[in-house]
């Protein structure tokens, strides 16, 4: 019993400073709105848990879990994976824009100095 | 009268762009436009090129916010008054702009182009995001917004230079509760909206889904938490 309550503890504090960074972040302008999104889903999912043992019991036993924090840490692998997916995905089209651009500036200077010399 | 530049993103639009080109500039060639071409994948830009369109041609994809962005920098940087956004396929109707600008030279700082300001809303699945984003509005600003999702706004010089400058000002419903919080004045005025013309919507039952949420979340629990920074007020920083 002790145990669990330490857990618990550990999850709402977790979550309220997940929550807490993120609108930092968001009231000094250093992130876009839209991707805060996930970070607070993912903090309330955590307090959710949290405040509610009875969700992950009822998980657990219905998935056959030693323990019902097993199926905490399930669901905190499997948001973190997700993100790590469409992250992988974002950075990838970033780097395909990144060089899109870097090319495109050095066909313009090209073409610039090509009429500077045509003159 | 105040030099008003209307800003047009234009995202795939070949099949409309022309048609709301020429009908703005038939009607009204007292108004400046710039269409603001969001790396499309048709022939859009040669289109615009072809007919002599004012263009900016983005070389990637952006989304709306960042097209529209491009365009309140082109505004703050050749000294318009104040800009407007249209959209490319037809559904904004270029006869409401004389009013819209009355509205903002009464002293305003946005005006919007309200489809149901006099005109009762539908009940309508349709109609449903519109419906909460409005009551996260009212109930987080207190002022009622009768349609907040409507694209066609226009917006006073301090405004477009804040939008040109900052993060976090997309042309959403979000950034309007935002201001109205920090004491900007939104007036509505009642427009007619079109169908669009050609071609597809984005705006699919999970789109619309998503993005009804985005704008709740945001405009519910993020918006109290950003400060604004206005120290300097933006028209005077860049003279």
């Amino acid at each position: 019993m002790f145990d669990q309550t330490i857990i618990r503890v550990c999850l709402i504090v977790g979550s309220l400073l997940t929550a807490g960074f993120v609108l930092r972040r968001v009231r000094m302008a250093k992130v876009q709105i839209e991707d805060t999104i996930f970070w607070f889903g993912f903090s309330a999912a955590l307090l959710i848990l949290a405040i509610f043992p009875g969700i992950a019991y009822w998980a657990a036993d219905l998935l056959g879990f030693m323990s019902p924090i097993n199926f905490v840490y399930i669901v905190v692998i499997f948001l973190l994976l997700v993100k790590q997916f469409f992250m992988s995905i974002r950075l990838s089209q970033l780097d395909s824009k990144v060089r899109m651009l870097t090319e495109q500036v050095a066909l313009n200077q090209e073409k610039l100095e090509r009429d500077k010399l045509d003159l | 009268m105040s030099k008003l530049l209307i800003v047009i993103p234009a995202h795939n639009e070949e099949d409309n762009i022309v048609q709301v080109v020429e009908n703005l500039t038939s009607q009204y060639p007292e108004y400046d436009y710039v269409v603001v071409n969001d790396g499309s994948r048709d022939k859009t830009a040669a289109i615009c090129r072809a007919h002599g369109y004012r263009l900016i041609d983005l070389p990637i994809n952006l989304g709306l916010a960042g097209a529209f962005q491009t365009g309140l920098r082109y505004a703050a940087e050749n000294g318009y008054d104040c800009a407007m956004q249209m959209d490319a396929d037809g559904q904004h109707k270029p006869e409401y702009i004389p009013a819209m600008l009355a509205a903002l030279e009464e002293g305003n700082d946005i005006v919007i182009g309200s489809r149901f300001l006099t005109v009762k809303k539908p009940k309508t699945l349709r109609m449903l995001g519109s419906y909460i984003i409005s009551w996260s509005i009212r109930l987080t600003t207190g002022r009622a917004i009768c349609d907040p999702t409507s694209g066609m706004r226009m917006f006073n010089r301090a405004m477009v230079e804040e939008f040109a400058q900052n993060l976090n000002y997309g042309p959403e419903p979000d950034t309007i509760s935002y201001l109205i919080k920090n004491g900007a004045t939104v007036k509505e005025v009642q427009v007619e909206m079109g169908e669009r013309m050609a071609g597809q919507s984005y705006l699919n039952l999970w789109n619309s889904a998503q993005y009804m949420i985005k704008m709740s979340i945001s405009i519910l629990l993020i918006q109290w938490f950003r400060k604004r920074d206005t120290e300097t007020p933006y028209p005077e920083r860049s003279l």
